[in-house]
Parts: structure tokens; C-alpha cells; sequence
């Protein structure tokens, strides 16, 4: 058969052409936009004037920025890899089950997820009341002192990370099980018949194969923890902001509080170029590792 | 879309009135942000304007959520020409409005349509809706903040004048003494403080630094001269109330409440906005004996935090001179029926209504009113107000000061440091 390419190469574009122009408008245009207006002192809302990199200059001594930086930081590292090692552990726990106990016990663990993340809050808010909360009952029972956990600058960004990842370890889980079920039962009989044991199991046959599900968990962990806001916020309020700041926080302080789009700005394109480093330094490591194995 | 709801709500208050008359009739499209106990005496309000006015103007309500959302909202909906035909506002947050361009400007010509003018407002109140000597807004009412107390308590600490207040609100001393004397008999928390809640706290920090002519900010500076040093003492006072155990530690704003009304707090500094829970929970017979009064003295003279709901019309919409004409009749109407809104604590703006026999009957809003005359507003700055940038510098370090974590000195410092950055 006869093929016309420029005719296909129409018909190609025809049909990707609403993508592109909703992908255009709603991504690649304010992406731009954000890009330009940082070089302006443009308030939230309206056009500013050209001034230079000066809201990029002013980051290095800008004390809040470097909380946000270094509280970012912190979280990335408290919640990543210690959220898929917790997500990979229940998983395996969860694959030794069956049938409907397993389902029953996979609910339980994925019901926190669906939760929004004000419900999320309230809950534990009140569960650390420092008056009234139930968790600080259990520390008078164990004697020891009560902690104001969201109040204290040591507490604050360990405790979102443990919240974040109870909440959010449901999804992962998930991923886990599909990847898990994806391995071959039979290399495990051969592995069995070799008079493999469990850690052997683990180290040569489950983990190598779980890799890529490993990698996705935490690609996907890292670009979203950089992003971080609600717990945050919700967390903070009244309490400390200043000192818990994290980077999309410091945006939202800018431009909704503040009403300096421009600087916004400035903070938003550094964080993205924050995540487009990370996450290429993360896949090239991730692949690296994956070939190792 | 904005035609559409226009014309649906035409629709519906035509077919409300098809039979009484083809008169036009004026719809006031209005956003507020008061939820709760004051959201449900505004509707009351609402609703009996409507009812006095049938026929030609009704009011279309929404309530939105308090704080940052709201104000945003506010912003993004004057940009593209959506906004309501009257909203609410705090006085606190109108240099930003009028920094931003958000507030039509109330001229003498509208406050004369009204009926209103400077002499029924206290100065500081006229003042908080003034920005470059014009106003941007009609108050509606102050809601300072107070000294509950429990009466059983007190009487029981031998600390309970005749006449039902307590003693020592005239020093430092004499308060401490009422603390201690409360300690001593038995009580956990002499004073219930929103401790874990810098933002809160900022309303009595502030009012201390009034009491001693102290100023946050003075020819665009922050916390120039002596006013560091005034916030300094100022927090003393309260870090030393943690210190010797008078003052509640770590505590949020609902927890202060209930210590409050269980008991367990004898005293409590609050906004008034919390009078209606105590009159609801006293006529069920589930509060002991209450008072709210002016805050104590603790330096040179009383002095205490205000903020202002106001009425406010956003810039941008083209409004004809009939729709004007019946949104300044809304804000006067509400103004001089404001009696009804001081049973949500709050003191209403309006003097007339405060000078008003029914309003001296109101217990304990009669006693606590005097103190419109010691008010002290936010700074004027695009930086202050309610969930402004102000507010989250002060709430960072308040919070470990009050809690005995951070000398005050030290945080003086600090919040100088980063006031200045902002």
C-alpha cells in the first residue's frame, strides 16, 4: 500500500491539536509567564516593572528563604525513603496474607489515603492537644513529659513527616502488592529448591525484581515531598510559621499574603528548578543502582 | 455567568412580588465572612432588612470563609469584574485593599445619603476606615478584646469586689496578686492564655505595649527607639505569668475556652465575639457566675487592641447611582439597627446605638463598652492586619517566649530583625 506521510502527518496533528493547545495554554504559557514575571515587582494580581534578577539576588540573604530551603530539605529526608522502606515492609507483611483477611487488612491500611488532608489535620491536632489530647494521656501514662509537638521547632518537621506518611503510605503499599504479584512464583520455587532463605529470598530474587516499583515509589515520593504546603500550613497555624516554613509555603506567604507576585515568583522558578535537578540526579542514580543489580 | 445569576435572582424576587408592582426592584449582591454566632445574628439582620425594604432592595448573601481565602477572593473577583455590590471587611486589612485598589472610596456625599457622619464614630474607629484623609469604609462595629472571669472563683480567692469585678486591675501588683491568691486556692490555671497561638496573643501583647504609649510602627520603621524595649516588658509580664505557673502553657483556642468554662481557668483574655457562648451556656445552667470587663491595667494607663468589621463597596463594578444609592442604604439601615448585632459581643460603631438606653440593659456589653474609649488600632501599613505577614512574624516568636522556650529580649531582637525584612 501507498502511503501519503503528509497526509498522515495532518491527520497526526488534527488529532493531538486540542492537546497541545489546552497543554499550551494551561502549562507551557504560565510557565513562561511565571518565568517573566520574576523579573518584575508585579503584584499578585496585574503587571510590574523590569527589575532585574533583584528578586533572585535578594534570596541569598533572605532568612526566610533559608528556612524554607533547609525545612524543605529536612522533610525530603524524613519522609522519602523512610515513607517507601514503611510502604516495601507492610507490603511484604500484607503479600503473606490471603483471600478476604488480606483485603481487610489492606482497607485498614489504605483508609487513612482517602482522607482529605484537613480531616487528616483535626485528627491529629486533637489527638496532640497538649491539654486534652489522647496521645498525651499515653505519655502522662508512661510518665513521660508532654510535648507540644507542633509548637516546638524539633518536633514540628518530624511529626509532618510521620503524619504524611501515615496518610499517604496506602498508595504505595499498593504499587508494592502490583509489583509483587508481578514476580514469577516459580523463580521462587527455584529459589526454594535451592534451599534459598527468607533474607537470601529477599536480597537475590525480591528486591532485585521489585526495582523498578522501588525507583517509581520513590520518584514519585521525592517530587511530591518537595512540593509540600498543606500539613504545613494547616499545621503551623497560629504556631510557629515562620520557623516551619517549607518552599511552596514561602510562595504562598509572597503572593497571597504579602501581594508580591514578582517575588513569588522568583522562589516558584527556583523551586522548579530545584525539582527538575533532583529528579534528573534521582532517575540517573535510580538507573545506575537498577544496573548495578 | 454574572448576568445569569443576576437574571435568576431577578427572576425569582419578581415572581416573589408579580403581583404587587412592576416597580424595579435594587439587588445588593453581599459577601460576608461571618460564620457562627455572628453569622447567624448577621442573616437575622438580612432578613429583616429584606422584610423593611420589600420591594426595593433585596439583599443576596454569601458567606465565605475568614482570613486569607477571603481576602484573596476578594482580589481575584474586583480583577475580572465580579465582585458583590457590598462586602465585609476588618478595618485592619484596608491599607492593603486601598494598596491594591480594591476599595471604593465612601465620600462625605455618601456618608450625608446615609444619615452618618465622623460624630457618631470614636476617633479611633473613624480613624481605622481613613486612609490619606479619605474613608474607604463604614464601621459596623469594634470587637476589642476582654477579661472574663469566673465569679465563683474569684469570691472564692476573696478576690471579688462588691460590685462583681475583680480586684487589682489597676497594676501589675495588684493583677499578679489576684493570680496568686487564685493559685493558692486551689485553682490550675488563674489565667487561661492562648498560649499555643501567637497570632492570637498578638491582640494582648499589642495592648500592652498601648498601655505604655508604645508604638509597632513609627515613619515606616519597625519598632524604632523605646518601642523595642516596650515590647520587651510587654512580654515579660506574660512570660513570667508562664514562669510562675499563673498562665495556661501550649494553649490553642478552643482548649482555652473550655478551661475557661469548665473551670479550670479562673480568668481568660478572649474577643468579645465569645459573650453570645457564655450568655448561651449560662441561660442552660452550664456556666458558673460571669463577667467581662476592660483589660487589667498592668502599665501607665488602660489601653486595648481593636479591630473593626466594616462595610466596605469593592472598585470595578460599574454601578448605576440607583444600585449605589441602595447599597448605602443597606450599610446605614444595618449601621442604626446595630442593637440587635451587640448580642454577638461585639460593640457596635455606631454611637447613638451604644449611647442607647437598651444598649446601657445589655450585661456585661454595657460594662466592658468604656473601654472604646482606650482602643488601639493596627498599625497603618499594607503589612498588618488579620492573617497578614505581621501577624505570622509575631506568632513565630510569641509563641516560644509565652512558653517559657525564648528570652524576651531575644525575641524582641528577632521580630525587630524580621519586621524590618519584610
Amino acid at each position: 500500500m501507498i502511503r501519503d506521510a503528509r497526509k498522515e502527518w495532518g491527520i497526526a496533528l488534527l488529532l493531538i491539536a486540542p492537546f497541545l493547545a489546552i497543554y499550551g495554554l494551561v502549562f507551557i504559557y504560565p510557565t513562561i509567564d511565571m518565568f517573566l514575571l520574576s523579573f518584575t515587582d508585579a503584584p499578585l494580581i496585574g503587571e510590574g516593572d523590569y527589575v532585574g534578577t533583584e528578586n533572585y539576588t535578594r534570596l541569598v540573604d533572605d532568612r526566610r528563604f533559608g528556612t524554607a530551603f533547609w525545612n524543605t530539605a529536612y522533610f525530603v529526608a524524613l519522609s522519602v525513603v523512610p515513607g517507601t522502606a514503611v510502604a516495601l515492609f507492610i507490603a511484604l507483611a500484607v503479600s503473606r496474607l490471603s483471600g478476604r483477611f488480606q483485603a481487610l487488612i489492606l482497607a485498614m491500611f489504605f483508609l487513612p489515603y482517602i482522607l482529605p488532608v484537613s480531616v487528616i489535620y483535626l485528627i491529629w491536632d486533637w489527638t496532640m492537644n497538649f491539654q486534652f489530647g489522647i496521645a498525651m494521656h499515653v505519655y502522662d501514662l508512661l510518665g513521660i513529659e508532654r510535648i507540644p509537638v507542633f509548637k516546638t521547632t524539633t518536633w514540628f518537621i518530624p511529626a509532618v513527616a510521620f503524619i504524611t506518611i501515615w496518610w499517604t503510605c496506602g498508595f504505595n503499599i499498593l504499587l508494592f502488592l502490583a509489583g509483587l504479584r508481578a514476580i514469577p512464583t516459580e523463580i521462587y520455587e527455584a529459589a526454594s529448591l535451592d534451599n534459598a532463605g527468607r533474607w537470601r529470598t529477599f536480597s537475590r530474587v525480591t528486591w532485585p525484581l521489585l526495582w523498578p516499583i522501588t525507583a517509581l515509589n520513590l520518584t514519585i515520593q521525592l517530587i511530591l515531598q518537595l512540593k509540600i504546603f498543606d500539613q504545613v500550613y494547616l499545621f503551623s497555624q497560629g504556631g510557629r510559621p515562620n520557623d516551619n516554613l517549607v518552599m511552596v509555603y514561602y510562595i504562598f506567604q509572597r503572593a497571597f499574603q504579602s501581594n508580591q507576585g514578582g517575588r513569588a515568583a522568583a522562589v516558584a522558578v527556583v523551586l522548579f528548578g530545584i525539582v527538575i535537578i533532583v529528579s534528573v540526579l534521582n532517575f540517573q542514580i535510580m538507573r545506575l543502582a537498577g544496573r548495578k543489580q | 455567568m454574572k448576568h445569569l445569576t443576576k437574571m435568576t435572582v431577578g427572576a425569582v424576587a419578581l415572581a416573589g412580588l408579580s403581583a404587587t408592582s412592576a416597580v424595579a426592584q435594587e439587588t445588593v449582591v453581599w459577601w460576608d465572612f461571618l460564620a457562627g454566632g455572628d453569622g447567624v445574628r448577621m442573616q437575622q439582620l438580612i432578613e429583616d432588612f429584606n422584610a423593611a425594604h420589600e420591594g426595593e432592595i433585596v439583599i443576596d448573601a454569601t458567606t465565605l470563609e475568614w482570613g486569607v481565602p477571603f481576602y484573596t477572593k476578594v482580589q481575584t473577583s474586583v480583577a475580572v469584574g465580579e465582585a458583590p455590590d457590598i462586602m465585609t471587611y476588618h478595618a485592619s486589612r484596608i491599607p492593603l485593599a486601598v494598596d491594591q485598589n480594591l476599595l471604593s472610596e465612601i465620600t462625605p456625599e455618601d456618608f450625608e445619603a446615609m444619615g452618618l457622619s465622623q460624630d457618631d464614630y470614636a476617633a479611633a474607629t473613624w480613624d481605622a476606615v481613613t486612609v490619606d484623609g479619605a474613608q474607604y469604609a463604614v464601621p459596623l462595629d469594634t470587637h476589642p478584646i476582654v477579661l472574663y472571669y469566673n465569679k465563683d472563683l474569684l469570691e472564692a480567692a476573696g478576690r471579688l469586689n462588691e460590685d462583681g469585678t475583680p480586684m487589682g486591675m489597676d497594676s501589675l501588683e495588684g493583677f499578679n496578686e489576684t493570680l496568686q491568691a487564685l493559685k493558692d486556692n486551689g485553682v490550675a490555671y488563674p489565667l487561661g492564655s492562648v498560649t499555643a497561638d501567637g497570632n492570637f496573643m498578638f491582640r494582648t501583647i499589642y495592648s500592652l505595649m498601648g498601655q505604655q504609649d508604645g508604638e509597632l510602627m513609627t515613619d515606616g520603621e519597625f519598632l524604632a527607639g523605646d518601642n523595642a524595649e516596650k515590647l520587651t516588658n510587654a512580654l515579660t509580664v506574660l512570660a513570667n505569668w508562664t514562669n510562675d505557673g499563673l498562665q495556661s502553657t501550649y494553649t490553642d483556642y478552643p482548649a482555652t475556652v473550655a478551661l475557661f468554662t469548665s473551670g479550670e481557668a479562673a480568668m481568660m483574655i478572649n474577643g468579645v465575639w465569645e459573650v453570645p457562648t457564655m450568655v448561651d451556656a449560662y441561660e442552660q445552667g452550664n456556666l458558673f457566675e460571669w463577667g467581662a470587663v476592660e483589660l487589667p491595667v498592668i502599665f501607665d494607663h488602660p489601653s486595648t487592641y481593636a479591630d473593626s468589621h466594616v462595610f466596605a463597596i469593592p472598585n470595578g463594578n460599574d454601578m448605576s447611582p440607583e444600585k449605589r444609592a441602595a447599597v448605602l442604604e443597606v450599610m446605614s439601615w444595618i449601621s442604626q439597627n446595630s442593637l440587635f448585632w451587640a448580642t454577638a459581643g461585639h460593640i457596635p460603631a455606631y454611637g447613638p446605638v451604644t449611647q442607647s438606653e437598651d444598649y446601657a440593659a445589655m450585661e456585661p456589653n454595657a460594662t466592658y463598652s468604656s473601654l472604646t474609649e482606650n482602643m488601639i488600632f493596627d498599625p497603618k501599613t499594607p503589612l498588618a492586619g488579620v492573617a497578614g505577614p505581621i501577624f505570622d512574624v509575631m506568632s513565630t516568636y510569641f509563641v516560644p517566649t509565652l512558653n517559657g522556650e525564648m528570652d524576651p529580649a531575644e525575641a524582641v531582637e528577632e521580630i525587630k530583625y524580621e519586621l524590618n525584612d519584610l
